[in-house]
């Protein structure tokens, strides 16, 4: 445990904040602030005093989140937005303590406009929520991340995050029309493109909206947005073919993205290691024969007429491509469960045996063409780790998603899994697990890639490889010199994406 | 006798301080590494307060929390009241989904929250309005010592037997405040033609006992078995679903197999209808309208019984049935809780009551069946506080009614 921050202005900042919002949404209680220090990313366990909040607020409204900074800014203390707390890159994760504004009480849909297809919440609604409430509207907000059910607005905005059906309807920056946000000075604003709320596209300014969507909660808090919907799809198709070779379906995957087909709205492939994984460890795995070694995935949605058309159209190409249709049951039902299959900690393993492990995921976005290169170093990475530390490590596998929002090509989300043992982690280990993020992330921009193509680049290991490597062609600079404009006194989420450097000393 | 307080055995190890047992780490971390958190949105508590301190998630980090040297047991006194035990987070849990039965592994959330008021009892620490709780436990162990005939009125004018293979067993709630389900139910099984008797002093079977008071809980259970197999039982007809867990799981649990067989009387009655022995005159016990059925929590997240109310509703005559899916209802509960987060927590209690009520009225419908007594009890007092438009109805009055019986 390294020294934990102290923060002189926090006893005053909490009389205030209960002034503010009334002490049963001012949490202190040791509980409530452990509970909101993980996210979903690997924890250390061993570090968690070091990042435990001295505060936790809940508050109900706009008005009370720019009392909240108000108050954060005249006490100099730090305050971090927190969502779900689902997000995968520690993005809600206090590194300097001080106040965590958790949102999910502001979860209100404020507006359904059915004639312009939007609808406007407020950031703590969950998506599935959302979408239960629009579905008798024949409407359907067709935002898919595999933590679907679980994870909120403000903090799929604040990750910019990546959604399962992006190739056919966009990711999250695609899907938000506008925003009011409360910056770090308390100012409101409202961003989107030009000043219409409900414009999708506009010349008028700049495009500050987009400064607002993956900046990890070190810019503003999002109080409100609009959101584009789309109309509820007549037919899904998912369909899933066993391939022979990892090879296989990687150019499986480029020639069904050449298809040209509109209802088309992702590609996934799972490699040999991933199908391995599946066979040891899923219990809703369905045996197939031994020389199903990989698969691929492509799903549909649009109106019965257009999907079944291009049913015939991939069913030939996946043919042609050696792959093996593995039926409608299978298909469906893999898609069916793709937000409940992402991890376990029961599916641990080391030699063999079932050991506790939580779940690292590496999401680099990664052009096709680079995929194998890419794929075979991450390997030899993760297996160097796993062979020297085999009780705290283990080899899920890979997924590959095509990663182009409205366009089913190009580059790919490329996942690589891990199993993290928490519970018997050392500082030393962790510091080698750390070592070789920051080489699965380094290989990545070498090849032409990003270190985050849905979660962000704000972890440790990863996050240096980010700013220094990935942005070094001047965006970092920016990034600094923006944040130092917006939040002249570096109190919202400090220490992420090494954002302190533009403070000088002065950084919390 | 098996010690064992629940399916893990580890759950019987107190926690004492910051102290937490090591398996009891590792089936928290198991809750805490997942981070799915699909607990949450399921859970009544949090859709109503989305303090996320409240969920299956928040009570299993906080746990594994304090073994990291963060708090101590003291700290949970108020997180532990903030659960009604209705079971949907062990029931979305992914653990539960896909490893629990191959791995034993399934999540336990009521079990834990109940081993941990039992530890915050036993280190004298107690939770919030703990008070509350140790009024009703007095209220009802003084039903126990008192006379026998108060244990048995709610039954006047039923002539019915104290032995019999078939044994209805009446718990307290049903004998004193909603006897109108208890007689219900022994004129719905005199008119199928059943030959049953009761109990002449039946023991507790109190939710609010098992959270705080293990051995007094046992101590009851025992003394219900051993009358219930003196009386001849093979087969006990259960009108409570909070002792259809009791019964099924605790019971089994503490005192091995039990000699008879146990049966909810919905299942019950949909087998008499089955056979032949129940039959509707025709009449609508409704006159009109649409029906929806509200699965209560014990019958359906935690003993999976969903279909065999279903099947009697869909037997009445001229009643028109809008049916919400068990699975959807997963997220669904009245409100009242299985040990008195009604009297502690009853604004939440109110709310949650409400939106269930609602969530009716979305569905198009007049009226609510109900399966349980106290489910009938919370909705009524709820709809008589909020003026909500839908009736709940429980679904012995129904079928009474349907049989020309009221």
């Amino acid at each position: 445990m390294t020294s934990v921050i102290v923060h002189e202005g926090i006893e005053g900042a909490i009389a205030d904040l209960r002034l503010a919002l009334g002490s049963d949404y001012v949490l202190t209680e040791y509980f409530h602030r452990a509970i909101r220090t993980a996210s979903a990313a690997p924890f250390g366990l061993h570090l968690w005093q070091d990042t435990l909040p001295d505060v936790v607020v809940r508050p109900g409204s706009s008005s009370e989140v720019v009392e909240i900074v108000r108050i954060a800014n005249q006490w100099k203390v730090p305050i971090v937005p927190r969502g779900a707390g689902a997000g995968l890159a520690d993005g809600a994760m206090p590194l300097k303590r001080g106040v965590v504004v958790d949102v999910k009480r502001m979860h209100e849909v404020l507006e359904i406009d059915e004639e312009n297809h939007t609808v406007t919440v407020q950031p703590g609604i969950n998506m599935m929520e959302l979408n239960k409430i629009l579905r008798p509207l024949n409407l359907w907000f067709p935002d898919d991340p595999a933590s679907y059910p679980v994870n909120v607005l403000g903090g799929r905005i604040g990750t910019g995050g990546w959604s399962l059906v992006g190739g056919g309807y966009g990711h999250i920056p695609d899907n938000v029309i506008s925003m009011e946000v409360v910056l770090p000075t308390g100012a409101v604003i409202r961003v989107g493109e030009g000043g219409g709320r409900k414009i999708r596209k506009s010349s008028s300014g700049f495009r500050l909206k987009d400064l607002f969507i993956g900046h990890q909660g070190t810019l503003g808090i999002c109080t409100e947005v609009t959101l584009d919907l789309a109309p509820r799809p007549q037919a899904e198709l998912p369909v899933f073919f066993a391939m022979r070779s990892w090879e296989d379906a990687h150019r499986l995957t480029l020639a069904l993205g050449n298809s040209g087909l509109r209802t088309l709205c992702g590609v996934f492939q799972f490699d040999e290691r991933k199908v391995d994984f599946l066979r040891r460890d899923d219990e809703a795995w369905i045996p197939l024969p031994e020389w199903v070694r990989a698969a691929t995935g492509a799903i549909c949605y649009g109106t019965e007429a257009e999907v079944e058309a291009a049913k015939t159209i991939i069913f030939e190409i996946g043919a042609a491509h050696g792959g093996t249709y593995l039926g409608q049951e299978m298909s469906e039902g893999d898609w069916a469960s793709r937000h409940d299959r992402y991890h376990l900690a029961y599916h641990g393993r080391s030699k063999g045996q079932i050991k506790l492990l939580a779940w690292s995921i590496d999401d680099c976005a990664i052009p096709w063409s680079e995929l194998p290169a890419v794929k075979k170093r991450w390997y030899e990475i993760a297996d160097a780790l796993v062979a020297k530390y085999p009780e705290h490590f283990d080899v899920w596998g890979m997924f590959m998603y095509t990663n182009n929002p409205f366009r089913p090509w190009g580059d790919h989300l490329a996942e690589l899994d891990l199993g993290i043992n928490e519970l018997e982690m050392t500082p030393e280990i962790w510091k080698e697990w750390i070592e070789a993020k920051t080489e699965i992330a380094r290989v990545a921009v070498q090849h032409g890639g990003s270190v985050s193509a849905c979660h962000g680049g704000t972890r440790e290991g990863e996050v240096n490889v980010a700013c220094y490597e990935e942005l070094a062609e001047g965006q970092f600079e920016l990034m600094k010199q923006i944040k130092r404009l917006l939040d002249p006194n570096n109190i919202m989420n400090p220490g992420k994406y090494n954002l302190d450097e533009a403070y000088g000393g002065e950084a919390l | 006798m098996s010690q064992q307080l629940s399916s893990k055995p580890f759950y019987i190890e107190k926690i004492e301080g910051r102290r937490i047992p090591d398996p009891l780490i590792k089936d928290c971390f198991a809750v805490f590494a997942c981070r799915h958190k699909f607990c949450r949105e399921v859970c009544p508590v949090y859709q109503d307060d989305r303090d996320e301190s409240h969920t299956s998630y928040g009570f299993h980090a906080t746990l594994l929390a304090i073994s990291q040297g963060m708090g101590e047991l003291s700290d949970v006194r108020e997180q532990v009241t903030n659960c009604l035990e209705c079971g949907a987070c062990e029931l979305r849990c992914p653990n539960t989904l896909f490893a629990g039965d191959f791995y034993g592994a399934s999540t336990t959330t009521v079990d834990l929250v109940r081993k941990v008021r039992r530890d915050l009892v036993a280190a004298d620490i107690g939770f919030e309005k703990y008070e509350a709780i140790v009024a009703v436990i007095d209220q009802y162990l003084k039903y126990f010592e008192g006379p026998e005939e108060d244990l048995t009125r709610w039954a006047e004018g039923l002539d019915l037997p104290f032995k019999g293979e078939t044994m209805l067993f009446v718990d307290y709630f049903n004998a004193f405040e909603t006897t109108v389900v208890a007689r219900n139910a022994a004129k719905i099984m005199a008119g199928a033609g059943v030959e049953f008797g009761i109990l002449r002093r039946p023991g507790a079977t109190l939710g609010e006992l098992l959270d705080v008071n293990l051995e007094a809980f046992v101590e009851h259970a025992r003394h219900n078995v051993s009358e219930l197999a003196a009386a001849g039982a093979k087969r006990v007809v259960l009108i409570n679903p909070h002792d259809y867990t009791y019964f099924t799981r605790d019971y089994v649990s503490h005192l091995g197999e039990l000699p008879f067989e146990v049966v909810y009387i919905t299942d019950f009655i949909s087998e008499l209808i089955d056979e032949g022995k129940i039959k509707f005159d025709g009449a609508n016990p409704l006159k009109a309208g649409k029906v929806s059925y509200h699965d209560p929590c014990t019958l359906n997240k935690i003993c999976g019984i969903t279909e065999s109310p279903r099947r009697i509703i869909r037997s009445l005559p001229g009643v028109e049935f809008v049916d919400v899916s068990p699975v959807a209802q997963w997220s669904y509960c009245c409100g009242k809780g299985s040990a008195s987060f009604k009297a502690l927590h009853p604004d939440t209690s109110y709310r949650i009551g409400s939106k269930r009520l609602q969530d009716a009225a979305d569905v198009g419908v007049e009226r609510l069946v109900v399966a349980c007594p106290h489910c009938e009890d919370q909705l009524t007092d709820v709809r008589a506080r909020s003026g909500a438009v839908v009736e709940p109805v429980h679904l012995l009055a129904l079928v009474a009614q349907a049989m020309g019986l009221s």
